[in-house]
């Protein structure tokens, strides 16, 4: 069988060409097995730091370059995420997992203080405002969900300019990512989603993908011995399953085909009028823009180059062999690269622009690279007390062994035992930790920190475990959904060696896990408990009394004289006179 | 304080030991009414869905038209697999999984119990969720055979074809797992162990691909052969390992569906017809017991809700009109309910007797029979030990009757004043607790010996087993009570002891028993209950001229003891369990095999509380009785 190499790493050829003018963007599509597709959306601006400092703003989006500015930081990645990449079908991540986060919502970020003290408080301007500007909850990474990481990220940018950096790293995995945060996103760009790629970043096709992160990067970034710019990009990648994108709106729903759509396997001795065993399709399906994103795209974004790399805004990686029609009025340009498994397009201006790829049977199957590294993590056990945690890492290469910086941030009411930690490779004693950062939590003051620099060899899976308690929360700490358990963290793992091409490191990050903390029942049994609780104690109450009390005649009892009223009243005034007689004692 | 003083009074009332045995009558007269009257309209309630994110039935099912066809399909190529290898089945059926773009993985396992090998294979497959991120999943299983050892043709083919329908959706928010085990009992607990990692790892392969924390699991069982079987009702079965239960709201959903949606007919505990009188309600209580009770796995989903997975079996019983799709659409909209769950399904009842597919009672209600027949026990062996501490009757100083004349008397003196005062009510009674004490907790490690034997006995010797052990209980009590009247002949206050002892410990646990198995409890209880009631009769004292003339039950002390012996040896739990048998007509060996099973695959506690709980009570009260007829 033929087969077609895809791309080593198409972003990281396309990238430095990029980085010369002031705005560029790029849209890369790349079919993936199983009817997905891969669109890899990424836009570029630049801002000299001179321009910056003097809040002189071109492309550079006034709203974030002043809270940048507020909270002192120098550089700055955020990202939000949904879903899974599914790394055994779709192979290697894009970007080399760079420009991606844990489920949910993450922020890391240098920031120029004198001392932790005043990074934290700048850090938290910085997380509350970025949460009004991306609709986001941001403000809720408090000091419990912020942790500084010592191996896990080194810094994009140069930044000879700037002294005492700090990093903090915040997650949010419960963060649903919605509609709400693509529309400030959008905002940012200067052609705001109206025209150029962005005119198909749509909240109902973007959040039905299979997979989905949206990432913004500000790095500041010097040529050789020359000025700095501060160079931010904004990335959007998303797997669609093409099936699904191509419903129209208006019936979304897959009902079954009628059957004459089905294609039978007609070899089959029980195949007849009303039995059909389906067959797996082998052709590549037929999709175009319009199908996918509900719209083509509306021409170019007037801001990017007409000549050069710059030019090249929207590509595909095929095989040469796939038909591609371009459906547009304007006029295009079409480059062919990289032994023509790359096409890019150069956009028209003011018309309409669409790629339409027929069904197609191919001679040549898509060949998706081999991560370097595949990861699994799962809480094992159950019940209400203990648990263990579970990372499997496994080490497909044949040749190489892997080095990595394996990163965990774990909430403070999920207090692991790190005597229980044990890193275990297959058909191997050694250990495989070289180094251990710990950094245990504080009850509600902080979490837990734990990075563990690891060695994989060729071909091998390494299993880390350690067991871990789980604390009782107070009453009101609770969330309303209780019973639905709190997410934890996705791991962060970041490969040493091999070692990334760019100063952007190799990144992989596990699924977030849902941890089920002891819940109290808020409801009837809680108060059936206090009310027998209640008939309990007046029943001990008595028992205890009769066991304890002794019990005297009547006569027995010394008296004041005679008892009733009378001695009641004479007790009284004789109590009266003694404090009369101390105080007369006391003057 | 005075009515407190006159109660205190009481104690020294000879009438107030009378009072106990009545007492424990009406505690267990009073349980079992009080179980009698729960099928009454006024005390049980009907079913309600609590939690609001399932909305039961109120979306459209799509699962028709040419799934169909499909569906025909599924079923011949899982009928062709009838009479292959297990890893032809498992590759093929994996095939199917891995055609629809499913992650499929295979586990195999391999337990012994009772001289048997338990050795096959499951395939998953998982269902990554469009809007999930492999925090939470729910559960289809299609067991390969169902709890009668048919095939599950229409099942597994079921579980095919919406593994394939479910692929088209886009809007899980949960993975789904499509799992086809093995069998339909230690299958799935290979699975569930393994996917929480409590497994041996010498019996189970680790699972290779997981997904999130499980929150429902849904088998169905169709054993419908390639032609299909149009089938009449749902048999909804609920009951988990050790009676534990799933959350009520996920029968409510089922019902709900089935009946509402659907127009199926649900039915449970194998009451084929329920007229929904008081006969049929309290016969689908006593059935529901009476499986919780035996705690056994009752499908593939028992399993699941031991580790808080809540789980049911749909079953196609009957000759009807409904058919494979109707069975699809109930099951499709059960999931799109347990897909719209936010919350770990707990805002329902996890304890509950059902009497009718839409009504129940709840522990509140319930719980104090079983409550109640425990604490008989208690009461009797209370009153036991206030008994031992007495001393022989104490001649009425008083009395005209010459004969007692000659009793001691104690002249005290206090204030001047005197007093004559029979010395046997001023002698303080020691109690001697060493050999009661040592008797009942060493007849408690007894129970360890039948326990060990029952699970470690291969398969061909366990009739022989059951029925030797059933000869050597029988006997041992009476062997017991001779050895020691020839030995040391225990006192009367010693018997009375190992009695109290026994029945305390009896209600005890009987009573912490019934707040997690509630029917096992009041079973044990209503079979025990003649314990509080047999005592060892002692033979008189040598007669003497003061002695008091012999009473009707010392005058026909050995009939007594005799009888009470007899119907003592008929409560032996053995035998109770051989009659059970004969009644039910099931063989003897296959419940053993089975509860061997349980206890090394399913983690069935029954065999514990038998042989440690019931058993030893039993041969105390059985020591007591032989004890009297040896004196």
């Amino acid at each position: 069988m033929l087969s077609f190499l895809a791309l080593l790493l198409l972003h990281a050829l396309i990238a430095p060409a990029l980085a010369a003018s002031d705005y560029s963007e790029r849209l890369l599509l790349r079919p993936l097995p199983q009817n997905a597709l891969l669109a890899s959306f990424n836009f570029r601006s630049n801002e000299s730091s001179t321009a910056f400092e003097q809040q002189n703003f071109r492309y550079f989006p006034r709203s974030l370059a002043q809270i940048l500015q507020h909270a002192g930081t120098k550089e700055l990645h955020l990202r939000f995420s949904l879903g899974r990449w599914d790394a055994e079908s779709w192979g290697q991540r894009p970007w080399n997992g760079a420009r991606e986060g844990g489920t949910g919502v993450e922020l890391w970020a240098w920031v120029e203080a004198q001392d932790q003290e005043e990074a934290f408080a700048r850090w938290l301007s910085l997380t509350n405002t970025l949460s009004g500007l991306f609709c986001a909850s941001l403000n809720f990474i408090d000091a419990t969900k912020t942790i500084r990481p010592v191996m896990t990220f080194q810094p994009e940018g140069d930044h000879q300019n700037s002294s005492h950096l700090h990093l903090l790293h915040g997650t949010l995995p419960h963060e649903v990512v919605c509609t709400e945060n693509l529309t400030p996103f959008l905002k940012l760009l200067p052609c705001k989603g109206k025209a150029g790629i962005s005119s198909l970043l749509d909240g109902h096709k973007l959040f039905d993908a299979s997979w989905q992160t949206m990432a913004i990067d500000v790095v500041p970034v010097c040529a050789e011995g020359g000025e700095c710019v501060l160079e931010m990009e904004q990335t959007v990648d998303m797997v669609l399953d093409i099936d699904r994108s191509k419903r129209p709106r208006d019936n979304p729903i897959p009902r079954p085909l009628p059957i004459e759509e089905i294609e039978c396997d007609t070899s089959k001795p029980y195949n007849a009028h009303d039995t059909c065993y389906p067959i797996h399709k082998t052709t590549e399906p037929g999709f175009s823009l319009a199908d996918l994103y509900g719209r083509p795209i509306k021409g170019a974004c007037p801001l990017t180059d007409d000549e050069g790399e710059g030019a090249n805004t929207v590509c595909i990686n095929t095989p040469p062999e796939r038909t591609i029609d371009i459906k547009t009025d304007g006029a295009y340009v079409e480059n062919k690269l990289q032994s023509d498994t790359l096409r890019c397009y150069k956009l028209p201006t003011g018309s309409d622009f669409d790629l339409v790829l027929p069904e197609q049977q191919m001679t040549t199957g898509l060949v998706h690279q081999e991560p370097p590294l595949s990861a699994a993590r799962h809480i094992n056990g159950h019940g209400q007390e203990h648990g263990s945690v579970q990372a499997v890492i496994k080490n497909p290469s044949p040749t190489d062994s892997v080095e990595f910086v394996y990163l965990e941030s774990l909430p403070w009411f999920m207090k692991p035992y790190i005597h229980t930690l044990r890193a275990r490779v297959s058909g191997s004693s050694e250990s495989p930790i070289k180094e251990t950062y710990y950094r245990p939590a504080v009850d509600r003051a902080r979490g837990t920190h734990l990075e563990l620099r690891m060695v994989i060899p060729p071909s091998s899976t390494l299993t880390v475990t350690y067991d871990f308690e789980k604390a009782i929360l107070r009453y009101t700490e609770y969330p309303p959904d209780a019973n639905r358990g709190f997410d934890v963290a996705p791991a962060v793992i970041r490969l040493i060696s091999p070692a990334s091409a760019d100063n952007k490191g190799i990144y992989l990050r596990t699924t977030s896990l849902l941890l089920p903390l002891p819940t109290p029942d808020f409801s009837m049994p809680y108060n059936v408990i206090i009310l027998t609780s209640t008939v309990m104690a007046l029943g001990f109450g008595n028992i205890f009394n009769l066991l304890v009390r002794r019990f005297v005649g009547a006569d027995e009892v010394p008296t004041l004289g005679a008892g009733g009223l009378k001695g009641l009243i004479r007790g009284r005034v004789e109590r009266l006179r003694a404090r009369f007689a101390a105080k007369r004692k006391a003057t | 304080m005075a009515l407190l003083n006159s109660v205190l009074a009481l104690r020294k009332d000879p009438r107030i030991l009378k009072l106990p045995p009545y007492l424990s009558l009406l505690c267990i007269l009073g349980g079992i009414a009080w179980l009698l009257v729960l099928p009454l309209q006024e005390y049980s309630r009907g079913t309600y869905v609590s939690e609001n994110a399932l909305l039961p039935g109120q979306v459209h099912t799509y699962f028709t038209g040419s799934e169909h066809n499909i569906f025909r399909a599924y079923r011949q190529e899982v009928h062709g697999l009838a009479d292959k290898s297990i890893e032809e089945r498992t590759r093929r059926l994996g095939d199917v999984f891995r055609s629809q773009n499913l992650k499929v993985a295979t586990q195999r396992y391999k337990y012994h119990a009772s001289g048997r090998n338990i050795s096959n294979q499951n395939v998953y497959a998982i269902l990554q969720g469009p809007r999930a991120d492999a925090t939470e999943a729910v559960v289809l299983i299609g067991a390969w055979r169902n709890m009668d050892n048919e095939i599950n043709t229409s099942g597994v083919a079921l579980v095919l074809t919406l593994a394939r329908y479910f692929k088209r959706w886009s809007l899980w928010s949960k993975d789904i797992i499509f799992l086809v085990s093995g069998d339909s009992t230690s299958g799935p607990q290979a699975w569930v162990d393994a996917y929480h990692d409590s497994h041996s790892s010498d019996a189970v392969e680790p699972l290779s691909i997981k997904s999130g924390a499980l929150q429902g699991a849904i088998a169905v069982d169709y054993p419908a052969g390639p032609w299909g079987h149009r089938y009449d009702k749902l048999h909804i079965v609920y009951d988990g390992v050790n009676g534990q239960l799933p959350n009520l709201d996920l029968f409510n959903t089922a019902v709900s569906i089935a009946n509402g949606q659907m127009g199926i007919g649900c039915t449970l505990q194998r009451m084929w017809k329920h007229d929904d009188k008081y006969q049929d309600r309290l016969q689908t209580v006593v059935r529901g017991m009476m499986s919780q009770g035996l705690g056994h796995a009752t499908g593939p989903h028992s399993s699941f809700i031991p580790y808080h997975v809540d789980a049911i079996t749909l079953q196609t019983v009957g000759d009807g009109w409904h058919d494979e799709m109707s069975l699809g659409r109930t099951v499709e909209s059960l999931f799109r309910s347990l897909n719209n769950l936010l919350e770990h399904l707990h805002q329902s009842f996890f304890f509950y007797l059902l009497m009718q597919a839409n009504r129940f009672v709840s522990i509140g209600t319930y719980l104090p029979s079983a409550m109640v027949i425990a604490v008989n026990f208690s009461i009797t062996a209370i009153a036991l030990w206030v008994a031992s501490g007495r001393s022989a009757t104490i001649p009425n100083p008083a009395s005209t009757d010459h004969k007692d004349k000659n009793a001691a008397v104690t002249v005290v003196e206090k204030d001047g004043a005197k007093a004559i005062i029979p010395t046997a009510a001023l002698e303080i009674t020691e109690r001697s607790l060493f050999l009661p004490l040592g008797f009942v907790l060493s007849s408690h490690f007894i129970g360890l010996l039948p326990l060990y034997i029952f699970n470690n006995t291969s398969q061909s010797y366990l009739n022989l087993a059951f029925n030797a052990t059933t000869a050597i209980t029988t006997i041992l009590p009476l062997a017991t009570a001779f050895a020691l009247s020839s030995v040391k002949q225990p006192t009367e206050q010693e018997t009375t002891l190992v009695q109290c002892f026994s029945l305390l410990l009896l209600g005890m646990f009987l009573s912490a028993l019934a707040t997690l198995n509630f029917s096992l409890s009041f079973l044990i209880g209503i079979a025990a209950s003649p314990l509080s009631f047999t005592r060892a009769i002692h033979a008189p004292p040598a007669s003497s001229p003061t002695s008091p003339p012999p009473s009707f039950l010392k005058k026909n002390r050995t009939a007594i003891s005799v009888a009470q012996a007899t119907l003592i040896a008929a409560l032996n739990p053995l035998v109770l369990m051989k009659i059970a048998a004969l009644v039910w007509k099931v063989d003897i060996t296959d419940i053993l095999v089975k509860a061997a099973e349980g206890w090394h695959v399913w983690g069935l506690w029954t065999q514990v509380v038998v042989w440690l709980a019931w058993w030893p009570a039993w041969f105390c009260g059985a020591v007591v009785v032989g004890s009297g007829l040896f004196s």
